[in-house]
């Protein structure tokens, strides 16, 4: 209970800080709302905030499953084929240098302004790190637990169900609960670039047009979906890896 | 008949300061259904030895035959299994489904032997009501155990088993050799044990090979099936007394030998 209740205590103890800074410096309304009137902007404006946070939400959830989806296969391949890694491995981690905001255009002149290049910001963000955790993960096996499958005569397949994917799903879970708040950020960023509805469209809206409550309504709702992903991540590892290695 | 016969076998390994030779001239004959202790200084090729027998590491020369076939063949056809010094349980996986392991990999169906009740065999090792639980859970001596039950499940034709109680503490070791013998007796599978200990190799030891290291090669094989005629023996007799004394002096020759 105090290990939720703590954390609970230090975001109180910030938002009362800043509801007293706003009130000590008279921050004007534009420049930094205060928390009530975040709070009441959040509810005046419930409904366009549901409405913007959909197709964020499809765009984040879609690269989330797309991305890691295709990073597990890619692993997978280059865990089994050394020559096919090392041919591409660098080449990957030279799209990663590529910041996603200078990618994100160029995806959207290809796929156009619906949700298509939207789920490809979103899985490109969230691909790398599960890229790189999944092939640490299946190559986490000791040497004697592979002379073990060796001595039983296992197969590759054998050994890869049995062994290495297993043994990968810590890695798993770390690299998804990067993805799980990476997913919302990649999603917000092609927003911003060109998309007619959504949380990031919402954000630089109320920024252009000073509607500062409103602004910060939205960041609070996007922070709020990452929050969601990040903790249904959490539970499911609780759930599944219920091993600890000794 | 002999279980494994190996004769004139090398193993050399290339290391960043040269090449090193592990196995020189290796030759053991040792008959189904023996007790064979290998004992020796650190270094001396025994875990290698071991390796070789299982097919994990191919000899440079000299040729190895377990059974009617090669190391290769035997172990295809599963008729080997190896405990390892490490238990090297999968941590995923519960006691029972550990020791269900063996019978779900390798082609172990089309082997079509039949294979042993893993329930009977977490018995056997004394593990019965723990069948659930996941290896973190246990002691070191119990995930050896299940180690052990892993390795008979296919009722293998021969046990190699590599330092496999180097890392407990003595009284869980002597008991786990008390246990070691009883399920030899009842099983009647060669077994390769290699250890360090002396009194180990003593008490378990039907046969005892003491190797000396630099390189790795055989120094003597004694047996002791005239001194132990019930297998078992009192570890607090003078025999047993005779028998460590006379394998220390074995490993003090082998150890000289390699000074030299």
């Amino acid at each position: 209970m105090m290990t939720i209740l703590r954390p609970i205590l230090g975001l109180s103890s910030l938002v009362l800080a800043w509801a007293l800074a706003v009130w000590l410096f008279n921050v004007p309304n534009y420049i930094s709302p205060g928390p009530l009137g975040v709070a009441k902007a959040f509810s005046n404006n419930f409904g366009a905030l549901v409405k913007n946070l959909v197709p964020t939400m499809e765009a984040a959830v879609g690269g989330f499953l797309i991305g890691n989806f295709a990073a597990i296969c890619i692993a997978t391949v280059f865990v089994h084929w050394t020559r096919v890694r090392e041919i591409y491995l660098p080449v990957a981690v030279f799209f990663n240098t590529i910041p996603i905001i200078a990618l994100a255009p160029v995806l959207i002149l290809i796929f156009g302004l619906g949700i298509t290049s939207k789920i490809m910001v979103s899985a490109i963000v969230c691909f790398f790190p599960m890229l790189v955790n999944m092939i640490r993960g299946f190559e986490s096996v000791s040497s004697s637990e592979l002379e073990l499958m060796r001595v039983m005569s296992a197969s590759r397949r054998e050994v890869f169900f049995k062994l290495r994917l297993p043994r990968s799903v810590p890695f798993l879970f770390a690299a998804l609960r990067i993805s799980a708040t990476a997913s919302v950020i990649g999603a917000i960023v092609a927003e911003w670039i060109g998309a007619e509805l959504g949380l990031g469209v919402l954000i630089i809206q109320t920024t252009f047009d000073y509607r500062t409550e409103l602004l910060y309504a939205a960041i609070a709702t996007s922070s709020l979906l990452a929050l969601c992903m990040f903790t249904i991540v959490v539970v499911a590892e609780t759930f599944i890896v219920r091993w600890r290695t000794s | 008949m002999s279980a494994i016969r190996v004769s004139g076998v090398d193993v050399a390994f290339t290391t960043a300061s040269g090449p090193i030779q592990a196995l020189s001239d290796i030759a053991i004959d040792i008959a189904e259904g023996q007790f064979c202790v290998l004992i020796g200084p650190s270094g001396c090729g025994k875990s290698t030895f071991l390796r070789v027998i299982a097919d994990l590491q191919a000899p440079d020369r000299g040729e190895v035959q377990v059974f009617s076939g090669n190391a290769a063949e035997a172990r295809r056809a599963r008729r080997i299994s190896f405990v390892f010094q490490e238990a090297t349980l999968l941590p995923w996986r519960s006691v029972i489904d550990n020791v269900r392991l063996p019978l779900q990999v390798g082609n172990w169906k089309s082997v079509g032997r039949p294979h042993r009740d893993p329930n009977e065999l977490v018995q056997l090792v004394g593990l019965g009501g723990r069948e659930s639980a996941l290896p973190h859970q246990l002691s070191g001596g119990q995930r050896q155990r299940v180690a052990i039950a892993r390795a008979l499940v296919t009722r293998p034709d021969v046990l190699l088993m590599d330092e496999p109680f180097g890392a407990l503490d003595e009284i869980t070791r002597e008991r786990l050799n008390d246990e070691m013998l009883k399920i030899w007796q009842e099983t009647g599978t060669t077994i390769v044990f290699v250890t360090h200990s002396l009194s180990e190799a003593a008490f378990l030891g039907q046969s005892v090979a003491v190797m000396a290291a630099h390189p790795g090669r055989m120094s003597k094989i004694v047996n002791l099936d005239g001194e132990k005629p019930a297998g078992a023996i009192d570890r607090s007799s003078s025999r047993f007394f005779d028998i460590t004394s006379d394998l220390r002096r074995h490993l003090e020759t082998a150890e000289g030998m390699a000074m030299t």
